[in-house]
């Protein structure tokens, strides 16, 4: 290292000039005062703030330039929780099985989640059980027809003539 | 070694008081602090200067490095001293502040004091031959200047901690966060590149 440093001796005298450049004289006569100035001011600031109520926003951005570290962890958990996210929306459909269960014997909306669906619902059993029990979508236009064809309904086209015309 | 440059010892009475003064600021006491800041303005300022070769981004950057500090003193543990505490924050303010400013350079080229003008080492630099001759005081400040801001940001800081501030390879390391191998091959890649630079100001020996 010592050869190194032979080497390099006229640029370090060379380097060293820059020790020359200085600031205006008197410059410094005034630095110090300057940033007390400029703390007092943002203590002032920050009273404020707290009292208007934005301070644990810019305490929350003080803290992300102070410690990369913490915006990062941030940025990751935000990361985490989108991904979840996604994952969580793109899985097929999951009722919550505990409500299920409970009204398991008797309930439609037990016959409705079925693989025979409403088919298979006894004739005696009120169909407005079902609809409110549920804020699904139980009965579908298909569901519909072999349930009343199974009660003996005939289904008739009605054609409704208004007054007037 | 670093040559040892006036003003950058610390003074043995001085880094007695530090601790107290430090212990002051963290309380509270804008005096205390105050007297911390006139302690390091000139050191910081002075490397702040010469990473970015402009007095008002010093001005700023030194300003804003010590606010920072005053801001961030409770996280102060004291495992280092409190100037290396502190020139690291000024540091890592200056290099993402150079990130920023990558293709804006401006140079403030009259600002060599009037001992300039008599340094021996200046006047044996400028050689009687060749270019080196008519280049007058500014010229060579400012190739000087622009060869160092050819260097990257982290081979800057330390030839100007070492060879312009005088820092040891300890101190810059741990300024720097990084270890004495990693300033060592730094400062040995920054040198050779500048000589390259500055070959014509430069005397063959």
């Amino acid at each position: 290292m010592n050869e190194n440093e032979n080497n390099f001796e006229s640029l370090r005298r060379l380097l060293a000039l820059k020790r020359h450049e200085t600031p205006p004289p008197g410059y410094f006569d005034h630095f110090s005062g300057t940033v007390m100035a400029r703390i007092r001011a943002g203590e002032g600031g920050a009273a404020e703030r707290q009292e208007s109520g934005l301070s644990w926003l810019s305490r929350m951005l003080a803290a992300f330039e102070a410690k990369p570290a913490f915006a990062g962890a941030f940025a990751f958990s935000l990361c985490l929780f989108l991904v979840f996210g996604i994952v969580y929306a793109e899985r097929p459909d999951v009722l919550p099985q505990p409500m299920l269960q409970s009204q398991q014997d008797s309930s439609p909306l037990a016959y409705a989640t079925t693989p025979g669906g409403l088919n298979s619902l006894p004739a005696e059993q009120p169909v407005a059980v079902a609809i409110s029990s549920s804020t699904n979508p139980v009965f579908s236009s298909q569901s519909a027809g072999p349930w009343f064809a199974s009660q003996g309904a005939a289904v008739q086209p009605v054609n409704f003539i208004l007054p007037g015309n | 070694m670093a040559e040892p440059v006036p003003g950058s010892e610390p003074q043995p009475s001085a880094s007695v008081d530090e601790d107290e003064l430090v212990r002051g600021a963290r309380e509270g006491d804008l005096a205390a602090y105050d007297e911390l800041v006139k302690r390091y303005q000139e050191r910081i300022y002075a490397t702040l200067y010469h990473m970015t070769s402009n007095h008002e981004d010093a001005n700023d950057l030194a300003q804003e490095a010590f606010i920072k500090a005053f801001h961030a003193l409770k996280s102060f543990k004291g495992g280092s001293s409190f100037y290396t505490w502190l020139y690291r924050i000024a540091v890592n303010k200056t290099i993402n502040f150079l990130k920023q400013r990558k293709n804006r350079t401006h140079m403030s080229l009259d600002d060599m004091d009037f001992n300039a003008e008599h340094d021996p080492d200046l006047m044996a630099l400028i050689s009687d031959q060749t270019p080196r001759r008519a280049a007058g005081l500014s010229e060579l400040q400012k190739k000087l200047n622009e060869a160092l801001m050819k260097l990257s940001e982290h081979h800057r800081l330390v030839v100007v901690m070492h060879d312009v501030q005088g820092l040891s390879h300890e101190e810059i390391a741990e300024a720097a966060g990084c270890n004495v191998g990693t300033v060592r091959s730094r400062l040995f890649y920054a040198r050779q590149q500048l000589q390259g630079f500055l070959a014509d100001y430069l005397k063959t020996t």
